[in-house]
C-alpha cells in the first residue's frame, strides 16, 4: 500500500506520498508526506467508551494531537478542534451510535502546510478504517505573500515572508467548504481569491486519494 | 462523480446505475451504500461490485468487526454473569451467549464454559442501538461445527483476509489441506482459529494464511506447494 505522485509538480502541490496501513495494531492508519512535511494518522473505532461520554444518536468522536516534543500547547488543542469538527461533518456516526472513534495524530515533520496535511492524512486513515463517510474531504494551505501574490502549498521558507497563511477544507461532493482557518491579515479580495484558488486545487487531492485506494483495493480483490 | 459497477469507489461518490434499476424493480443496498434523498451514495472506499439480480455492495479494507446478523464469529467468553456468558467478539462492545443456547443444554445440564474458552458461534441478533447476541446452536437446535472450540490456536487478520480465504474460488484452504492435516474456523469477525498435528505445521499454516492477503490466486498454489516441501524437510 505505498503510493507516490509526482506530476502534482506541475500544479504547485508539493508532492504527496502516502502509505496506508503503516500501523499493525491499529484499525486504520495512514502516514502522509506532503514535501517535506510528514504526519501519522491511527484510527480506532468504533470502540466502547464511558458512559459519561457516550452519545445516544451518534458516535463520539476523539482528536488527539501529539506534537514533536510531547507537551501539548493551546495551539495544539486549537488544532485538535478544528480536525476534530472537520471528521465530524464527514463521518456517518449515527451509524455506530454510543460508540468511540479515536483519531491519534503525530507530528513527524513540520514544514509548512502541517494542518493540511494533518486533515488530508486524518481522510486517508478513516478510509483505510473502513468507517462509514458521507463524503471525503481535502485540504488545500495557500499563504499571501507582501506584494499580495497567492502561493498554493507553501514551504516553511515561504511561510516565513508571509503576510498571512490561510487552509481551507472541501468536501468531494460539492466542493464545498468544510473548514477555514487562517491566520494573519489580508483583504476581503484575496481571502475570495485563495478559497478559489484552493478549491481548484483540492481536485488534485481528491485523485491522489482515488489512486491510493484503487492501489491497494486492486491487490486485496 | 457518478460511477459504475467494478469502478473503485471513494465516500460521496453517488451512482446513477443503481438508482435507475431502483426505480424499476428491487434492489438490495449491502455495506458501503446509502440511499439518500437524492440518489444513492458510496460511504466506504473500495471496489463497487454486484451480483445478479440486484445486489450491490463495496469491498473495501476493513480490521473493525461491525456485528451482522447471521455470520459466523469467533469469540472469547471473558465473564460470566447469571444465565448469559459475556463474549468479546471485537465488536464495540461484547455478545451475550445465553447458556440455553447449547446442543442439549437445560436449566439443569449447564454447559461446560469457562471464562478464556474460545467458541464459534452465529449472531443472532446484531443492531447498532442494541447488544448483540450469539447462539451456539442452529434453528434445529444441533450443535453442527458450532460450540467450545477445544486448544488450536488464534489469531487476527483483516476481515478482507477472511472473505478471501472462505471464497470458494480461492486455492489457500484446497492446496493446503492436500499437504498435512489440519482443523480451521474463520470467524467473519477477523480471527481465525487453527489446530494441527504438531507446533510446526500450525505455524506454517498461520504464515500461510497470512501471507496470502496480498497474494493472487497463482501466487497462493506455488506458495503453498512450497511452504510444503519446506515442512516435509525437502528443502531446510
Amino acid at each position: 500500500m505505498v503510493s507516490e505522485n509526482t506530476d502534482l509538480k506541475d500544479f504547485k502541490l508539493r508532492p504527496m506520498k502516502c502509505e496506508c496501513n503503516y500501523l499493525s495494531k491499529s484499525d486504520g492508519s495512514a502516514i502522509l508526506s506532503q514535501g517535506h512535511t510528514v504526519s501519522l494518522v491511527s484510527v480506532n473505532g468504533p470502540l466502547d467508551v464511558k458512559m459519561q461520554s457516550q452519545s445516544i444518536e451518534k458516535a463520539t468522536l476523539e482528536v488527539l494531537f501529539s506534537s514533536k516534543g510531547g507537551k501539548p500547547t493551546v495551539g495544539d488543542r486549537y488544532k485538535e478542534h478544528v480536525i476534530r469538527q472537520t471528521c465530524e461533518t464527514a463521518i456517518l456516526g449515527s451509524l455506530y451510535p454510543r460508540t468511540g472513534i479515536t483519531v491519534t495524530i503525530q507530528e513527524l515533520e513540520d514544514q509548512g502546510g502541517f494542518l493540511a496535511c494533518c486533515i488530508n492524512c486524518s481522510c486517508l486513515a478513516l478510509l483505510n478504517a473502513g468507517l462509514a463517510m458521507r463524503h471525503t474531504f481535502a485540504a488545500v494551505s495557500c499563504a499571501i505573500d507582501e506584494s499580495g501574490n497567492i502561493q498554493l502549498d507553501p514551504a516553511r521558507d515561504q511561510l516565513d515572508t508571509a503576510r498571512a497563511n490561510m487552509t481551507f477544507v472541501f468536501d468531494s461532493r460539492e466542493k464545498s467548504l468544510v473548514t477555514g482557518f487562517t491566520e494573519g491579515s489580508y483583504s476581503e479580495d484575496a481571502y475570495s481569491e485563495a478559497v478559489e484558488r484552493c478549491r481548484a486545487a483540492s481536485h488534485l487531492v481528491f485523485a491522489f486519494y482515488k489512486e491510493i485506494v484503487s492501489k491497494y483495493s486492486n491487490v486485496i480483490g | 462523480m457518478n460511477v459504475s459497477v467494478g469502478d473503485v469507489v471513494l465516500p460521496g461518490d453517488s451512482c446513477q446505475e443503481i438508482a435507475t434499476i431502483g426505480e424499476k424493480s428491487k434492489v438490495i443496498l449491502g455495506p458501503g451504500l446509502r440511499k439518500e434523498v437524492n440518489g444513492i451514495f458510496i460511504t466506504k472506499a473500495g471496489t463497487l461490485r454486484k451480483r445478479a439480480p440486484n445486489t450491490f455492495w463495496v469491498d473495501n479494507y476493513q480490521k473493525r468487526y461491525i456485528p451482522s446478523r447471521g455470520e459466523n464469529v469467533i469469540g472469547i467468553v471473558t465473564q460470566k454473569a447469571g444465565d448469559i456468558f459475556r463474549v468479546d467478539v471485537g465488536g464495540s462492545c461484547s455478545a451475550s451467549l445465553s447458556y440455553l443456547s447449547f446442543e442439549g443444554a437445560t436449566k439443569k445440564n449447564r454447559p461446560k464454559v469457562v471464562i478464556g474458552d474460545v467458541v464459534y458461534a452465529k449472531m443472532l441478533v446484531a443492531s447498532k442501538d442494541m447488544e448483540p447476541e450469539i447462539v451456539c446452536v442452529d434453528s434445529h437446535g444441533k450443535k453442527g461445527r458450532l460450540g467450545v472450540l477445544e486448544d488450536g490456536f488464534v489469531f487476527k487478520c483483516s476481515l478482507n483476509l477472511i472473505r478471501k480465504i472462505l471464497n470458494p474460488e480461492c486455492p489457500l484452504l484446497n492446496s493446503l489441506k492436500n499437504e498435512w492435516p489440519f482443523e480451521l474456523a474463520a470467524g467473519m469477525n477477523g480471527r481465525i482459529w487453527i489446530k494441527a498435528n504438531t507446533m510446526r505445521e500450525t505455524i506454517a499454516l498461520g504464515n500461510a494464511i497470512l501471507a496470502s492477503e496480498y497474494h493472487s490466486n497463482d501466487e497462493i498454489k506455488s506458495m503453498c506447494s512450497n511452504i510444503a516441501s519446506i515442512l516435509a524437510g525437502h528443502i531446510s
